[in-house]
C-alpha cells in the first residue's frame, strides 16, 4: 500500500477534532432522551443540554439565542434560509440577487425559486472573485427581498465585502443571507455588526461532526419552515434534535475560535510557502485576489496541461481538489466566473490547509507537483 | 438510576454503535463527494452502507437516501413525491406522526385534498374498506407501519397489495416498525419507507427513505447533487455507519428480544390492567412488542391526565410519555386517541410505556403498585 497521500483539502471537509468527539461521547448515552420529552427528567436534561449548547454557539457569534435553528448542515440552512424567507415575504416581493461564484447550495435553491417564477439576478464578479457593491446597488430592485452573498469563497478563499454589503441591504430594507459556511470558526464574524441577517454554518468545515449546522438569525427575521413537523425550534425546522451533534458543533466552534489567529496567522506563512514555492515551479498562477482572502486557502491555474491528467497523477500523492467537492469533477463555475476557460479552470488546483497541515507537507506537496510537471507539459 | 420506559421517543445508542461510529470518525471523515483518496474511501464506506441498509429490509433493488432523521423522511417521500404528481387524493391513516400529517397539510396547501382513512377501535385499517378508496382521484396514501402512540400494527403486506394493485404509491412511515418487527420489502410492496436511527439504538441525525426502484421524487434541498440529487448536503458517513450497524445488531437479536419484551410487556399488562381504573388502547395481537398504551380513569371511570401522570412518574425516576415526544409541548388531546372513538377527555388521559433492552420484569416490578398509588392524586383530564 501507498502511503496515505497528504491531505491539502480542509475546505472540503476537516478531520472530527478527537477533543470533540470525546465532547460528544458522554451524550451519546447520558443525554439519550428525547430533548421533546418534555415530560420527564432525562427529556428535560436533554433540553437543557441542547440549550446550553446553544447558548454556546449564540455568544461564539454574539446572536441572541432564540435566532439559533440546528439544521443537518449548511446546505438545509441555506435553503431554509433562501426558500423560507422568500416564502415568508411573498407579499413583499419575489426578486433575489446572488453572485455568479456561490456554492451551489445557494445557487440551487435561487434557481429553484426561479423557476417557481421569482425574478433572480446573479450577479458577476471582479477577476479577482470579490463582488463589487455598487454593482449590487444597482440591482436592487423595489421587490428585491433577498440578497444572498457568501462571507468566504469556498474555492478561491476570497472574502466578500460583508460590511459595505449589510449596510446597503439594511437602507434598502432587504433581508441579508450569507453563507459563512467557509468563515466561521476560522476567524471571528459577528453577523449582527455586519448587517447579516441569516448566516448558514456547517460543523464540519471547522472540526465539528459531518449532519450538523445551522441557520442564524438576526432578531426578528422569519423564515417559513421547510420540514413539517413536531414544530420543534420554534416552528421552524421539525425533527428530533441530535443533541451529541448539537454539543459537537457548539464545542467544535468555541475549539476553532479560540486558536483562530495564531493558526490563521501560521497557516498564512504555510501558505505563502506554497505559493512562492508554486510560483517559482513557471507557469503557475494564483486565482482570486490574495487579499482579502483566507489564510488557509491557494487557487492555482497550471498552464499547458490538461485538467484531467493533472488531477489523475497528482491523485496518488496529494489529497486537493478541483474546484468544490460537491461539482465531482466537473470545471468549477467559480473559476469561469473570473473570466478562465473551461480548460484552465479544469486545469487548477484548491489547496485548503488546516489544523493538522504542517511545513513537512506543504514542502513535500511541492517536491510533488515539481516532480510531476515536466511529464505532464 | 431511574426507569427509561420511552423506548419510542429514543433510545440510547449500542456500545457497538458507539465504537464503530468511533472508528468510522478517524477513517472515514473526509468528504463522500471528494475526488480524492480519503474522499473515494469514505464515498465506498458510505455506498456500503447503502447497499447493507436495503438488504437488511429484503429490498436489494430499492434506494436508499439517508436524511437527517425520521421528520425529513416523511417530508422527502410526501412532498417529494406528491410535488411530483397532478394534485389529487391523498389517503393518510389518522395515527400518523406529526412529521407525516403536517407534510400531508402542506400538500394541502398545495393543492391536494387530504382524507384520513377510517379505523376501527384498535387503530387498524380495514382492507376491505381501504380498497375501494383507492379509485381516482387518490394518487397517494401514507400508512404508518406501526402507530407512536397506540402501538398499533397496522396489515401493511394486505394493504400494500392493494395499492400495488391499483396503481397508487404507497408511503409508510416506519419509523416505530423497523428494528422491532420485521420489516421485509420483499414481501410488502411499500413504495416508499422512512426510519430513524435514534429508534433502534442508532444515533440521533440520521435517518433514510428507501425509494422502490423506478419512483422518481423531487428533492426538498437543492444543491450539491449528493444523493443522487435527491438529498444534497455533504453525507454524514460516521453516522450513516452508525445507523447501519444498529439495525443489524436489532435484526440479529430480535428472534429473540421481540418475544422477550413481548412477554414482560404482557407481563407488566396483566398486572396493570388488574389496578381498577387503568385500561388499554389500540390492538391487542397486533402491536409492537415492547409498546404498551393506557387510557387512565379514576375509580368512578372519570378520564385522568395523561400529562399529569407523566411529571408524577417523572418525579419517581420513571420516564414514560403521554404520547408522541413531538406533540408534548402541546396540551390538545391526541390526534390518534381521537381517531380509535375516544372523548376528548379520554384523548387526554393517555399513557405510553415503551420498553428496551435493558429492561426486564424485575426492573418493571414496582410499576403496577406506584402507578396505582399515583391515581387518586391525578387530575381529571380536560373534557373540552
Ligand atoms: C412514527 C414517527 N415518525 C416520525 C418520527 C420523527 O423522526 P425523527 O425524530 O427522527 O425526526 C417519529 C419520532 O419522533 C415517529 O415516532
Ligand atoms: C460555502 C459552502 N456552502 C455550503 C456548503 C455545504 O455545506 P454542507 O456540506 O454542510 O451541507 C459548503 C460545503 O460543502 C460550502 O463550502
Amino acid at each position: 500500500m501507498a502511503a496515505a497521500p497528504i491531505y491539502l483539502d480542509h475546505q472540503a471537509s476537516t478531520p472530527c477534532d478527537p477533543a470533540v468527539v470525546a465532547a460528544m461521547a458522554p451524550w451519546w448515552t447520558e443525554g439519550a432522551a428525547n430533548p421533546s420529552s418534555r415530560g420527564h427528567r432525562p427529556g428535560l436534561a436533554a433540553a437543557a443540554a441542547v440549550e446550553v449548547a446553544r447558548g454556546r454557539l449564540a455568544q461564539a457569534l454574539a446572536v441572541p439565542p432564540e435566532g439559533v435553528v440546528f439544521t443537518s448542515g449548511a446546505t438545509e440552512a441555506d435553503n431554509l434560509a433562501i426558500k423560507g424567507l422568500c416564502e415568508a415575504r411573498l407579499e413583499r416581493g419575489r426578486h433575489l440577487v446572488t453572485v455568479a461564484t456561490e456554492h451551489r447550495a445557494v445557487l440551487e435553491p435561487c434557481r429553484y425559486l426561479e423557476r417557481l417564477g421569482f425574478g433572480l439576478t446573479v450577479l458577476p464578479v471582479g477577476p479577482d472573485g470579490l463582488l463589487d457593491p455598487d454593482r449590487l446597488a444597482a440591482a436592487l430592485r423595489p421587490d428585491t427581498v433577498l440578497v444572498s452573498v457568501m462571507a468566504a469563497n469556498n474555492e478561491i478563499g476570497v472574502l466578500q465585502p460583508l460590511a459595505a454589503i449589510g449596510a446597503l441591504c439594511g437602507r434598502h430594507g432587504v433581508a441579508f443571507h450569507c453563507d459563512g459556511a467557509q468563515l466561521v470558526g476560522q476567524a471571528p464574524l459577528r453577523p449582527l455588526e455586519l448587517g447579516i441577517d441569516l448566516l448558514s454554518l456547517s460543523g464540519h468545515k471547522f472540526g465539528g461532526p459531518q449532519g450538523i449546522g445551522a441557520l442564524v438569525l438576526a432578531p426578528g427575521v422569519t423564515v417559513a419552515p421547510q420540514l413539517h413537523g413536531g414544530g420543534h425550534e420554534g416552528g421552524r425546522r421539525s425533527g428530533t434534535l441530535p443533541l451529541p451533534l448539537i454539543v459537537g458543533l457548539a464545542e467544535a466552534l468555541d475549539r476553532a475560535l479560540a486558536d483562530a489567529p495564531a493558526r490563521g496567522a501560521r497557516l498564512l506563512r504555510l501558505r505563502e510557502r506554497l505559493r512562492l514555492g508554486l510560483e517559482a515551479l513557471g507557469g503557475i498562477t494564483v486565482n482570486g485576489a490574495l487579499d482579502p482572502r483566507l489564510p488557509h486557502n491557494l487557487n492555482v491555474t497550471v498552464q499547458g496541461v490538461d485538467g484531467g491528467r493533472l488531477h489523475r497523477e497528482l491523485r496518488r500523492w496529494l489529497a486537493v481538489s478541483g474546484g468544490s467537492a460537491c461539482s465531482s469533477g466537473a470545471p468549477s463555475h467559480v473559476l469561469q466566473a473570473l473570466g478562465l476557460s473551461r480548460e484552465a479552470a479544469a486545469a487548477s488546483l484548491r489547496f485548503g490547509l488546516g489544523r493538522g497541515t504542517g511545513e513537512a507537507d506543504i514542502d513535500q506537496a511541492l517536491a510533488v507537483v515539481s516532480r510531476l510537471l515536466p511529464a505532464l507539459r | 438510576m431511574g426507569l427509561y420506559l420511552d423506548a419510542c421517543a429514543a433510545t440510547p445508542p449500542h456500545p457497538q454503535v458507539l465504537a464503530a461510529m468511533a472508528e468510522a470518525q478517524a477513517r472515514f471523515w473526509a468528504n463522500p463527494s471528494s475526488l480524492h483518496t480519503p474522499g473515494v474511501e469514505a464515498a465506498e464506506a458510505l455506498e456500503r452502507c447503502r447497499q447493507e441498509l436495503a438488504e437488511l429490509l429484503g429490498a436489494p433493488g430499492h434506494r436508499v437516501v439517508f436524511t437527517s432523521g425520521g421528520t425529513e423522511a416523511d417530508n422527502l417521500a410526501l412532498l417529494g413525491l406528491g410535488r411530483r404528481l397532478k394534485p389529487g387524493r391523498l389517503l393518510l391513516s389518522p395515527l400518523e406522526h406529526p412529521a407525516v400529517a403536517q407534510a400531508a397539510a402542506q400538500l394541502q396547501r398545495e393543492g391536494w385534498q387530504v382524507v384520513l382513512l377510517p379505523v376501527g377501535p384498535d387503530g387498524r385499517i380495514d382492507p376491505t374498506d381501504f380498497g375501494p378508496l383507492l379509485a381516482p382521484p387518490t394518487r397517494l396514501v401514507s400508512i404508518g407501519w406501526a402507530s407512536s402512540e397506540i402501538g398499533t400494527l397496522q396489515p401493511m403486506a394486505e394493504l400494500a397489495r392493494l395499492c400495488r394493485d391499483a396503481g397508487v404509491p404507497l408511503h409508510s412511515d416506519a419509523v416505530q416498525a423497523v428494528g422491532q418487527v420485521p420489516v421485509d420489502l420483499g414481501a410488502v410492496p411499500v413504495n416508499l419507507l422512512s426510519l430513524s436511527a435514534h429508534k433502534f439504538q442508532g444515533p440521533r441525525g440520521i435517518g433514510a427513505l428507501l425509494l422502490a426502484p423506478g419512483l422518481e421524487i423531487e428533492p426538498l434541498q437543492h444543491g450539491g447533487g449528493q444523493e443522487g440529487g435527491l438529498r444534497p448536503g455533504t453525507e454524514a458517513v460516521a453516522l450513516a455507519i452508525g445507523l447501519v450497524r444498529a439495525l443489524a445488531l436489532r435484526l440479529e437479536a430480535l428472534p429473540r428480544e421481540g418475544p422477550r419484551l413481548g412477554a414482560c410487556r404482557d407481563r407488566l399488562l396483566e398486572r396493570l390492567l388488574a389496578c381498577p381504573g387503568l385500561r388499554g388502547s389500540g390492538a391487542q395481537g397486533q402491536r409492537l412488542p415492547h409498546h404498551l398504551s393506557l387510557l387512565l380513569r379514576s375509580a368512578a371511570g372519570v378520564p385522568l391526565c395523561g400529562r399529569s401522570a407523566v411529571r408524577a412518574l417523572a418525579r419517581r425516576g420513571v420516564a414514560v410519555s403521554s404520547g408522541s415526544a413531538c406533540s408534548s409541548g402541546r396540551s390538545s388531546p391526541s390526534a390518534s386517541l381521537l381517531a380509535i372513538g375516544c372523548t376528548a377527555a379520554e384523548a387526554r388521559s393517555g399513557l405510553r410505556l415503551s420498553l428496551g433492552p435493558w429492561i426486564d420484569d424485575d426492573a418493571l416490578a414496582p410499576l403496577p403498585g406506584l402507578l396505582e398509588s399515583l391515581l387518586p392524586t391525578l387530575p381529571a383530564a380536560d373534557p373540552s
